[in-house]
């Protein structure tokens, strides 16, 4: 029962994200874009380029597709509506987007076409620019709440969600996720000449490949509800409607607000996050730690 | 119990049999480096047998891992680097090729 | 107790036949993959193993490391498509040799040694409850360990970082 209305919220936010990242991308809404654009595609002719690594051209879209639905696993939208709540639902989380990684780079190299590889490797190099910031941020949740499940973070965060108490790692793990999941500015994957990772695909495979990122999209909106925006918490609604509303929130500001930005090159990406975001990140989790210990809420 | 513990070290030895093969008969620093990380994987999973069948509520057998894992990964850093300068000086990192000191 | 016995033996031999292939395809860029892939089977045998932390942290970091071994591989090796047919290994006999005797005294020690299970094996804790002994373990008994560990690492990035990006100027003498 879990299962399925989990899935049933799957499948309406990943339509949510087509929906939002048409009108953010064409600036006017239309609910049926997504649709019509799924219909199209997997109409279309499946082209195979001539000498592909088979098994990676075709493993590619679908490891994405798992790594996002492992990734969703461990988000709770409600106290009891989560699929699976593992001890260590945190870093569950962050070994499931690691395959995010993996199923780029198969997806690059797999159809031995020059853009697409191109465009895989870049990817590593954004990887490990935001490899560090994804992990010390959810290391300073994690003090605070004493435990690595996500329920608990969740419930640790009802005098004062983490945004306010943690603000300098909330400002890190968002751009942190808008780089796993290719948004812009970060988009470099997708924007490259002809397309990036997906040059080579077409056809059903190319709906899988974008169905996968757009799963990623979700976990990742829904991992920040959780981890700083307090999960189900809230006045009136029951907890499952505060977390849709929270996601979706989420998805929209991320998929909106990088679209003043000109592309960000991985190199500056690199020399950013590393010379200036891991001391921050340092620093967060010393702050987080002194005032956990203080400070009694 | 004993079958399992015996399934999961049988599991080490073959892992370790065939990282000592990789490790010695390929060429590339590379691929050697890879050799390594199968051995050292092997050690992992006695490691770990060790810790859940033999001493389960003893903590420092998954101590152990975790520093093994650590050292995992600075031996591959420390190699790759090494692979970089051979690299530039020489283009390429091939063994056979590193006959310098051969005596 | 069979069915962990089950999903135990399927993940070995799973790591086992990646592992393999890690050595036997003519493509580097698989052979690095096959090689996660053989750490990923490693890291679910440490979850039937009830090590939920450690196999989590493993399926995480080998990820990570293999990937970044892929495009090394990719910048290393001439080859990296696997496409053309060269030879890649020298001394074959002498490491089949020195394979088969590691696989076989190590399968001798396994199966020959008593392992005094007999009167050994307590409970295993819990998921949630191994978190928090490994952290108290980690930042009390084994702090110095850990401590030195972490220096160790911090030297060895320092190290690599300054071995990787200072280039030999002409006539082999190192300058900055």
């Amino acid at each position: 029962m879990n299962i399925a209305l989990i899935l049933l919220f799957v499948a309406i936010g990943a339509y949510a994200v087509a929906v939002l990242e048409g009108w953010s991308t064409y600036g006017r809404l239309s609910l049926s874009r997504p649709a019509v654009a799924a219909i199209a595609l997997l109409g279309r002719e499946s082209l195979l380029a001539r000498k592909s690594d088979r098994l990676f051209f075709e493993v590619g879209p679908v490891l994405l597709l798992i790594a996002g639905l492992l990734a969703i696993a461990v988000i709770p939208l409600a106290p009891d509506l989560i699929i699976t709540d593992l001890a260590t639902g945190a870093l569950f989380l962050n070994a499931a987007l690691a395959y995010v990684l993996v199923a780029l780079i198969m997806a690059g190299w797999g159809p031995d076409g020059a853009y697409g590889m191109i465009a895989g490797w870049r990817f590593l190099g954004q990887f490990i620019a935001y490899a560090m910031l994804i992990v010390m941020p959810i290391t300073a949740v994690a003090m605070r709440a004493e435990s690595l499940i996500s329920t608990q973070i969740v419930i640790s965060q009802v005098e004062m969600w983490n945004i306010v108490y943690q603000p300098l790692g909330f400002v890190l793990f968002v751009i942190a996720a808008m780089g796993v999941t290719y948004l812009p500015p970060f988009d470099l994957p997708l924007g490259d000449l002809a397309g990036g990772v997906e040059a080579e695909y077409t056809g059903s495979r190319l709906a899988v490949l974008r169905l996968g990122r757009m799963v990623v999209i979700l976990s990742l909106a829904g991992a920040i509800v959780i981890f700083y925006l307090g999960g189900w918490l809230g006045p009136w609604l029951p907890g499952w409607a505060w977390s849709v509303i929270k996601i979706f929130a989420v998805m929209a500001a991320m998929l909106f607000a990088g679209r003043y930005m000109p592309r960000i090159r991985e190199a500056r990406y690199l020399a950013l996050s590393w010379k200036l975001g891991i001391p921050l990140a340092l620093a967060n989790i010393f702050i987080v730690g002194v005032i956990t210990l203080v400070v009694p809420i | 119990m004993e079958l399992e513990l015996l399934v999961a070290l049988g599991i080490g030895a073959a892992l370790f049999g065939i990282g000592v093969y990789g490790a010695l008969s390929q060429t590339n620093l590379v691929m050697i480096i890879m050799g390594v990380e199968l051995i050292l994987a092997a050690a992992l999973v006695n490691l770990v047998a060790f810790w859940r069948y033999l001493h389960p509520e003893v903590m420092s057998g998954q101590m152990f891992v975790l520093i093994v894992m650590a050292v995992m990964a600075v031996e591959m850093a420390v190699g790759f680097g090494i692979a970089i300068t051979r690299f530039r000086s020489r283009g390429s990192v091939e063994m056979e090729e590193a006959r310098e000191l051969k005596g | 107790m069979t069915a962990s016995v089950f999903f135990l033996a399927f993940f070995g031999i799973a790591a086992v036949w990646f592992g393999i292939v890690v050595f036997r395809t003519h493509s580097m860029v698989r052979s690095a993959l096959a090689l996660l892939f053989a750490q990923t089977a490693i890291g679910a045998m440490f979850l039937v193993m009830q090590a939920e932390f450690l196999g989590v942290l493993q399926i995480m970091m080998m990820a990570t490391e293999m990937s970044v071994m892929a495009i090394f591989m990719v910048m290393f090796m001439m080859d990296p498509g696997g496409l053309g047919a060269m030879e890649m290994t020298h001394q074959k006999r002498l490491s089949v040799w020195a394979g088969a005797i590691g696989l076989v005294g190590a399968a001798a020690i396994v199966g020959l040694a008593d392992w005094g299970l007999a009167g050994s094996g307590g409970q295993v804790p819990s998921a949630g409850r191994q978190v928090e002994l490994l952290g108290l373990e980690l930042l009390g008994r084994s702090m110095f360990v850990f401590e030195s560990a972490g220096l160790t690492i911090l030297t060895a990035m320092v190290a690599a970082t300054m071995v990787a990006i200072t280039p030999p100027l002409k006539g082999g003498k190192n300058g900055t």
